[in-house]
């Protein structure tokens, strides 16, 4: 089955017939084919790998095997080639999940299944409402989506820093990827408007949760996961936003929303590995990852630090950050939408646009808290105390996707031309409205008050010295017995957090804090998986007589359904 | 006044009312005699069979079944439970009450699937077939039922008669098959019964409580 012939799109690396592999099914082959979708997701997935090699993982073989069948799905051009590499991706991926720790690999490899389980038929249906919700149910179990989310934030952190970054910033994209082509391009001619609502709504519930839990995590890898799942969630609405209005025909507002969608996933391809390599490299020098075990680590690893603040200024969406034009592109894609369809569906955006509000802040208090508490402050630990900066190729590969980080903030107007071809194959005809953000003018505006503040201060201040006691960052003075203060008296990460943890998590989240779809999903499925087990056991332990029983019984069930279909 | 039909309704009739009286009997001697009326009553719908239909084959299996079923199979069997002791054994698995009320059930279910299924076929063979899957059922339920193992192995007969029902009531069913069958059950019937002698030897009951005791020690 092959995919329908490629539009023609005027994009330098797009042009180009489908290439034939000398493998694959017998009569059929496999086929490589490179469209603008699959170039922009091969531009996000390449400075990832490059980046993730340069700072370990080198020598690894199931590493360059997963990031290897990542490249052939974005550039599979069938069905088969396209199911090929993304379970060679995950059987890859559980390979390396299962060098850092059993039990997350395990519900790994259990998820990886399912939505194998849901994409191979969906390819092979017919295009339809039943093939997609298998696709988005397979895609978005792997891309982490709510409610089945739950797998991520476990998995993830489980391998090395390397691999945990090419799993959030690629993994997740390469799903998303099937996601999009699957509902734009192949079953985008008999797309309906619900699709979108689903999607909405998924994406909706992962961005509140992600953010939520990404808020009151206490493990550095554990939050930058959540926080995958809140990003996860934001693409998953833009996405739902596009497809909704475009089956309603309202073409623009789809371009809007793919734009937001697609510059999400740009930049969080670049700011979350990096933050991953990060955590790594904070691993390694410290022996942990916990926050509350952390802190003043700006000091002892003041490069980290920088490159950290950086990566933590776009997962926050500060302005002049990366993550910030896709999501003012979003929330202007919301507000559009907002103002169409009927009068539950304004409700709906409105209700949206409070939640999204609610989750940036979220996001923006876990980033406080992150470079607050584990790189301000005093160290909580010797360990911490004693950190001394990352390795080189740690920093370079870091410092790699920060260098590629600053077009994508500064600049998103070009990269938003960049990606038209893109927006064109999905939404055809389409006429975006052009970015009304400059920040690269703001940012010299910025620069030019702040420089004028400086001289004028140094012009104009009142010159002379004057002895003041020196700042300890807020504690009271240290008692005589504590002569460096007690860096326990800080507030920890599970303190900070707490304000939160009561004002929204207790609504939010199931009891102690477990996420809602682990204890309404998965804790629930186990327990029907142990009933069942238990049932089996039972009949295998039965007796003769008992098993005589079953098979009367079948019999008898077999001659009633007969008789009944046959009656009725 | 043509008898063919209510001649051969009225033996089927026999047949299952002896199947489903094996229910309530908790005697084995009393299960042997009805397997022994049920037997005979077969061969006579046989014989009959074999005259309205005109078919020699029939008359032969009339025979077959006359002699191993009616005669030879109830001997043994009373033999056993001579030899055994058993004469007063009583079954106590099951509410007999019960057991009838999921017989009237298993009827049910037999003409329930085979009327509606068979509306093209002659009457004859459509209330035949039911009347036979019916016995069929009783004779599987009494297997599923009882504990003792001789009560087992009536049921297997039972079970094997009403086959037997269906084949004569057949028109054109070749005789090999029912001589097949025949040999299958005393064949089936001496094997039986000298495990029957070898489960005695170790257990010094017929129950099968001993032997899914012993299975569940072997665990």
């Amino acid at each position: 089955m092959r995919l329908p012939a490629r539009r023609l799109v005027c994009y330098g690396l797009g042009v180009g017939n489908s290439f034939a592999l000398m493998f694959g099914l017998p009569g059929q082959g496999m086929h490589l084919r490179l469209d603008a979708l699959s170039v922009l997701f091969l531009c996000i997935l390449v400075p990832q790998i490059v980046a993730s090699a340069l700072a370990e993982r080198r020598g690894s073989i199931a590493f360059w095997v997963f990031a290897g069948a990542m490249v052939l799905t974005l550039l599979a051009g069938d069905a088969f080639t396209l199911i090929f590499g993304f379970e060679l991706m995950s059987a890859a991926s559980w390979l390396l999940v299962l060098r850092g720790d059993a039990r997350p690999a395990t519900l790994y490899a259990g998820m990886a299944m399912f939505s194998a389980a849901c994409l191979i038929p969906a390819v092979f249906l017919p295009a339809g409402s039943l093939a997609f919700m298998l696709v988005l149910l397979g895609a978005g179990a792997k891309a982490g989506l709510a409610p089945l989310h739950s797998w991520l934030p476990r998995a993830h952190p489980a391998p090395p820093a390397g691999v945990s970054a090419l799993m959030s910033g690629g993994m997740v994209k390469v799903s998303l990827y099937i996601l999009i082509r699957y509902a734009f391009i192949e079953f985008g001619a008999a797309a309906q408007p619900w699709w979108g609502s689903v999607l909405i709504a998924a994406g909706a519930a992962s961005v509140l949760i992600g953010a939520l839990r990404a808020m009151l995590e206490v493990e550095l890898k554990t939050m930058l996961a959540c926080s995958t799942v809140e990003h996860a969630g934001l693409i998953a609405v833009g996405l739902g936003i596009a497809l909704r209005a475009k089956a309603m025909g309202n073409l623009d507002l789809a371009s809007l929303a793919l734009q937001g969608a697609l510059l999400c996933a740009v930049a969080h391809g670049l700011f979350k590995p990096m933050l991953f390599l990060g955590a790594g490299a904070v691993k390694k020098a410290t022996g942990t990852t916990s926050l509350d075990w952390l802190g003043g680590l700006m000091r002892g690893m003041p490069r980290l630090g920088m490159l950290m603040l950086a990566g933590a200024a776009g997962m926050a969406a500060l302005p002049l950050g990366p993550g910030f034009a896709p999501e003012f592109l979003l929330l202007h894609a919301v507000i559009k939408a907002a103002a169409t369809g009927g009068i539950l569906a304004r409700i709906g955006f409105t209700a949206l646009l409070a939640g999204l509000g609610l989750s940036a802040a979220l996001a923006l208090g876990a980033v406080v808290r992150l470079i607050g508490i584990g790189f301000l402050g005093r160290p909580r630990s010797l360990h911490a105390a004693a950190a001394g900066d990352a390795n080189r190729a740690t920093l370079a590969g870091m410092g790699l996707l920060a260098a590629l980080c600053v077009p994508v903030a500064l600049l998103p107007g070009v990269v938003l031309g960049m990606m038209e071809p893109v927006i064109q194959l999905l939404a055809p005809n389409s006429a975006p409205a052009p970015l009304s953000y400059a920040p690269l003018s703001l940012f010299l505006l910025l620069a030019a008050a702040a420089a004028a503040a400086f001289f004028g201060l140094r012009r104009f201040a009142v010159r002379g010295t004057r002895e003041v006691p020196a700042w300890t960052c807020g504690f009271g003075s240290p008692p005589a017995w504590l002569p460096f203060g007690d860096p326990l008296t800080q507030p920890s990460a599970t303190g900070f957090a707490e304000p939160v943890r009561r004002a929204i998590a207790r609504g939010v989240l199931a009891p102690q804090g477990v996420d809602p779809a682990e204890a309404y999903l998965l804790f629930p499925l186990s327990q029907v998986s142990l009933r069942l087990t238990r049932v089996a056991e039972y009949i295998r332990r039965s007796t003769m007589r008992q098993r005589l029983a079953f098979v009367f019984a079948a019999l008898v069930m077999f001659l009633l359904a007969l008789g009944l279909s046959e009656g009725g | 006044m043509n008898l063919d039909y209510p001649l051969a309704h009225l033996m089927g009739g026999v047949i299952l009312l002896c199947a489903f009286s094996m229910l309530s009997q908790r005697r084995l001697a009393a299960m042997i005699t009805l397997y022994q009326v049920q037997a005979l009553t077969l061969s006579a719908a046989a014989f009959w069979q074999g005259f309205a239909q005109g078919a020699g084959d029939l008359y032969l299996t009339g025979l077959i079944t006359l002699v191993i079923k009616g005669i030879l199979l109830p001997m043994g069997m009373r033999q056993i439970v001579q030899r055994f002791n058993m004469v007063r054994a009583v079954e106590t698995t099951m509410p007999v009450g019960f057991s009838m009320i999921l017989g009237v059930g298993l009827i049910g279910i037999a003409v329930l699937v085979v009327l509606p299924t068979t509306v093209s076929a002659v009457s004859l063979t459509r209330e035949d077939l039911a009347i036979s899957l019916s016995v069929v059922l009783l004779g599987l339920l009494v297997m599923t039922l009882r504990r003792n193992a001789i009560a087992q192995v009536i049921g297997f007969l039972s079970t094997e008669n009403g086959l037997v029902l269906a084949a004569t009531g057949m028109p054109g069913m070749p005789f090999v098959a029912e001589l097949s069958v025949a040999l299958l059950v005393l064949l089936a019937f001496l094997v039986i019964g000298v495990f029957l002698f070898r489960i005695r030897e170790h257990f010094d009951t017929l129950d099968l409580v001993g032997i899914e005791e012993i299975e569940r020690r072997g665990r």
